[in-house]
């Protein structure tokens, strides 16, 4: 940051990142590659008046510090003037947030990988000819520090488990396979062997699925694991300031409006306990605060990150690199306004009872890939893990079919609302995660092939 | 490197192998006019691994110091022995000759030559020119990343190469009302600052302009089983998606494939050939060697409908006695090396796009991909399209917002009966379940079969 200032830039930022991670993957029931890595990167941002210009690298030594000033500082001949951009933070989160970091989890080791691998296995080959082709465990431990020229310094550390767990079962061609993920700031809560019993049923619910025929209107009741992933591109792109700003978000201009039903209320709560992208300051060092983003299905407000926040006169706290599945690369990216932890609250229904307020309709616990349009809101989701509802009643289980609809349209026709959140995340690199529900919605369609 | 092969043999490594890494990229932003963010990057470091008894140890850092990289090379096989302890089962490698080779990729003019402000001053106008009244937010994108890559394995093996990659992009966003719709496209390959200097900026940032605002007028897609004229991208995902994935020889040694029993038996019309090719000039997969340091290759996956064979590690290699076919991939030095594709595609026909069209009495013509999902296990096909349009006995008509296409990935591919003498390929990266990406291209002709279509 000195070295920055020294060169010509009128204001720096220096942001350093350090993890080590420790991986099992198992193949066909056994641990087939196990894995350590460590990382550390140094991000720089420059600024001369309004242009601004960023550089990584990773660091290994002095040089590395010399070589990424130099090309920030390089960078801001080359670059226009960024007449959005309001200086850096001033006032920098102290503190932690209580389960941010495990250290039980910072210890486990690749020995404690294959202990939990095999309960995940054995829980799994524990049903009839079910197998585990494909899982990964993994745990991570990350500090980061983020410093500006304002004088500001702010450190977090935090821990990260991601489980990506499969089981397979069928045999001669015919074969059905389940999916889940579990995510974690620490290991200790993930009981592998529950979820060894759920995937081995999932999969065996898959071979037995039955092509769907015909379109069936009714109400969607939706697991959480991908639920929280479509909350994260819709409702995590309407609410984000920077689309907002950028006139891109569905949401612009709505502040007050009801956009979804009064059953729906979503926070982002950087300050929720464990949560997996919790932290008293976000990247570029602003101390975070929860903040209600719809009450009651009415839109409350944006985040946003220093720069989109100054523009929309709302707090800053939300401008993030690191995501929630592995924080590798954090470093190479500059902050950017996005979600922490982005927060359904809880109904006070079990799935159970939510299944049974259902007449008829479809339980989805698996897409083919939870994709929605962020900016029109349609969908058509293949799904793999369905099963149809008949009064109240779990039914056949189904497949090649789509689920189909608006989410937008969905979140004003919200049915149900469970009590149990659990956490997903977008893709790899994405920062921000989502805790959601399982939740009902009326007025999607199941369409099969005729 | 050399220090740490040693190190890996003396621990005891039934094979080992270390790979360097220095990733220089160049990314610059735009939205609205605006500068979002110029970013330089530079990341280096190395990954070794180790093969003891059936199972893998991987270790790596980014670390200067030599000796840190021979302290992990013992680490890997102590991280191996504890696997092979736990139960893997023996399997054996297929060894690959020893080479000593440098190579430097073919490229004209190289980004790393060309002025930051060019770069900048290419995504600038690609984002000025989808300006105009009915558009609402404006973004382009430019990318360049040079890699270079050495790697040694106690086989002999010492290897050096570069990969040169750059990739331009535009997105519209056209709004009316609450409405958003939006028009994306980008050019991309293994190529230098050439391949944006032959594109027509203006003009690439005015048809996203043009195909947004279409989109906000479109109508929705029909729903249900009919013919449908995949575009080039489009058959790029059935080829890549199910087909490709499904051919990766872990998953075939996993029996994970619905293609595990299929070599010789049709699974297309006589229409359909597909391949994998790391060689195709140009293409954004192209790869001199794969992380294994086994050359690129041409492998014939599908040859007129009749299913040929597998894409190969060395590990799969050994396990299905075949030779290997440089599939080995791995994201970066920290990542392990898995079966992946390179540049996959159906080849071409004998028909020309509009012929095809003008004989399809009813249906849909896609145009461009927005995603797709791989499914191994069941064979079925899941792709999102950007948009696409109705045709009416045999006219292209009116345009319709984006669609899923799905189905079983074997019903579609028998039911090819036309495909076009023109392909092309499109660029991205390819993840495997949720991870691991690594850079590819998928493409084919246009292809006309039947298949099921909902959304919008």
């Amino acid at each position: 940051m000195r070295r920055a200032q020294s060169e010509g830039a009128d204001a720096a930022e220096a942001y350093v990142i350090t993890f080590t991670s420790r991986s099992v993957y198992i193949e066909d029931d056994v641990p087939k590659v196990a894995e350590e890595r460590s990382e550390t990167g140094l991000g720089v941002r420059a600024a001369k008046a309004k242009r601004v210009a960023f550089s990584a690298t990773t660091l290994a030594s002095p040089a590395d510090v010399r070589s990424a000033v130099g090309a920030a500082i390089a960078g801001l001949k080359r670059v226009p003037e960024d007449p959005d951009f309001s200086g850096l933070p001033t006032e920098a989160g102290k503190g932690e947030v209580r389960g941010a970091w495990d250290a039980a989890t910072a210890t486990t080791d690749t020995a404690g990988l294959l202990d939990a691998a095999k309960t995940f296995t054995d829980a799994v080959r524990g049903s009839k000819a079910t197998s585990v082709p494909k899982a990964i465990v993994r745990i991570q431990e990350y500090t980061f520090r983020v410093a500006n020229s304002n004088g500001i310094v702010a450190n977090h550390r935090g821990t990260l488990v991601f489980a990506y767990l499969t089981a397979k079962c069928g045999s001669k061609g015919k074969f059905g396979e389940g999916i889940v993920k579990a995510m974690n700031t620490s290991i200790r809560p993930i009981d592998f062997a529950a979820h060894g019993a759920t995937v081995a049923r999932r999969a065996a619910e898959n071979l037995r699925a039955r092509a769907f025929k015909g379109k069936l209107p009714g109400v969607a009741v939706l697991d959480p694991l991908d639920l929280g992933e479509v909350f994260l591109t819709t409702v995590g792109s309407a609410v984000n300031g920077e689309d907002v700003h950028k006139g891109r978000s569905p949401w612009a201009g709505k502040v007050g409006a009801d956009v979804a039903s009064a059953g729906v209320t979503v926070r982002d709560r950087p300050r929720m306990p464990s949560g997996l992208a919790s932290g008293v300051a976000d990247d570029e060092g602003n101390a975070t605060q929860d903040r209600t983003l719809l009450e009651a299905g009415r839109l409350k407000g944006f985040f946003a990150d220093r720069k989109h926040a100054a523009l929309l006169g709302v707090p800053a706290g939300n401008g993030y690199r690191r995501a929630v599945a592995t924080v590798e690369g954090a470093y190479t990216r500059p902050a950017e306004t996005e979600p922490s932890n982005l927060v359904v609250e809880p109904g006070r229904k079990s799935l159970e009872a939510l299944l049974a307020e259902v007449d008829s309709g479809v339980y989805v616990e698996k897409f083919a890939a939870p994709e929605v349009n962020p900016l029109s809101g349609s969908f058509a989701m293949e799904v793999r893990n369905a099963t149809l509802i008949k009064k109240g009643e779990l039914a056949d289980h189904v497949k090649v079919a789509l689920l189909t609809g608006n989410f937008y349209e969905g979140l004003k026709n919200v049915v149900g609302v469970g009590r149990d959140l659990s956490p997903s995340h977008a893709f790899l690199t994405a920062p921000g995660c989502a805790y959601v529900p399982p939740m009902a919605f009326d007025g999607f369609d199941l369409v099969g092939q005729s | 490197m050399s220090a740490a092969v040693r190190a890996l043999e003396k621990a005891g490594a039934g094979f080992g192998d270390v790979r360097t890494e220095d990733r220089n990229a160049f990314v610059v932003r735009v939205a609205n006019e605006q500068i979002q963010s110029v970013n330089e990057v530079h990341r280096r470091g190395w990954g070794l691994r180790a093969f003891v008894d059936g199972a893998w140890g991987y270790a790596s850092g980014t670390s200067g110091r030599s000796a840190d990289a021979v302290q992990a090379a013992r680490k890997a096989v102590v991280i191996a022995r504890r696997g092979a302890a736990a139960g893997v089962p023996p399997s054996k490698l297929r060894k690959m000759p020893s080479t000593a080779i440098t190579l430097e990729p073919k490229v004209r003019i190289e980004p790393r030559d060309v002025a930051g402000e060019e770069k900048v001053a290419a995504a600038m106008e690609v984002c000025r020119s989808e300006k105009r009244e009915e558009v609402a937010n404006t973004n382009a994108s430019y990318a360049d990343s040079d890699w270079t890559f050495e790697l040694a394995n106690t086989w002999g093996a010492c290897l050096q190469w570069r990969e040169v990659r750059i990739r331009i992009a535009g997105q519209a966003v056209a709004g009316e009302g609450d409405r958003r719709e939006s028009a994306f496209d980008f050019r991309d390959g293994t190529a230098g600052w050439e391949l944006v200097k032959a594109l027509d900026l203006a003009a690439f940032g005015r048809g996203l302009a043009q195909e947004a605002v279409e989109m906000l007028r479109a109508a929705k897609p029909p729903a249900g089983l009919m013919p449908v004229v995949t575009d080039p991208g489009v058959s790029g995902l059935l080829a890549h998606e199910v087909m490709g994935h499904a051919s990766e020889g872990d998953e075939i040694v996993k029996k994970r494939s619905f293609l595990t029993d299929q070599v010789g038996k049709k699974v297309g019309s006589a229409l359909v050939s597909m391949y994998d090719d790391g060689t195709y000039p140009g293409a954004h997969g192209s790869i001199p060697f794969d992380a294994e340091g086994t050359p690129a290759h041409k492998t014939t996956v599908i040859d007129r409908g009749i299913y040929r064979g597998f894409l190969h590690s060395l590990e799969t290699s050994g396990v299905l006695k075949a030779r290997p076919t440089g599939n080995g991939r791995a994201q970066d030095f920290g990542r392990r090396v898995w079966v992946r594709m390179t540049n996959t595609y159906f080849g071409g026909g004998r028909d020309k796009k509009d012929e095809i069209v003008e004989e399809t009495k009813s249906g849909v013509l896609t145009r461009k991909w927005i995603s797709g999902m791989e499914d191994p296990v069941g064979g079925s096909f899941q792709a999102v399209t950007q948009s696409g349009f109705r045709i009416h006995k045999g006219e292209v008509g009116e345009r319709v917002r984006g669609m899923t296409l799905t189905g079983d990935a074997l019903s579609i591919l028998k039911s090819v009966d036309r495909v076009s003498k023109e392909i092309a390929l499109d660029g991205g990266t390819c993840g495997k379940g949720e991870e691991d990406y690594v850079p590819v291209a998928a493409g084919g002709p246009y292809m006309r079969c039947k298949i099921v279509v909902g959304g919008g």
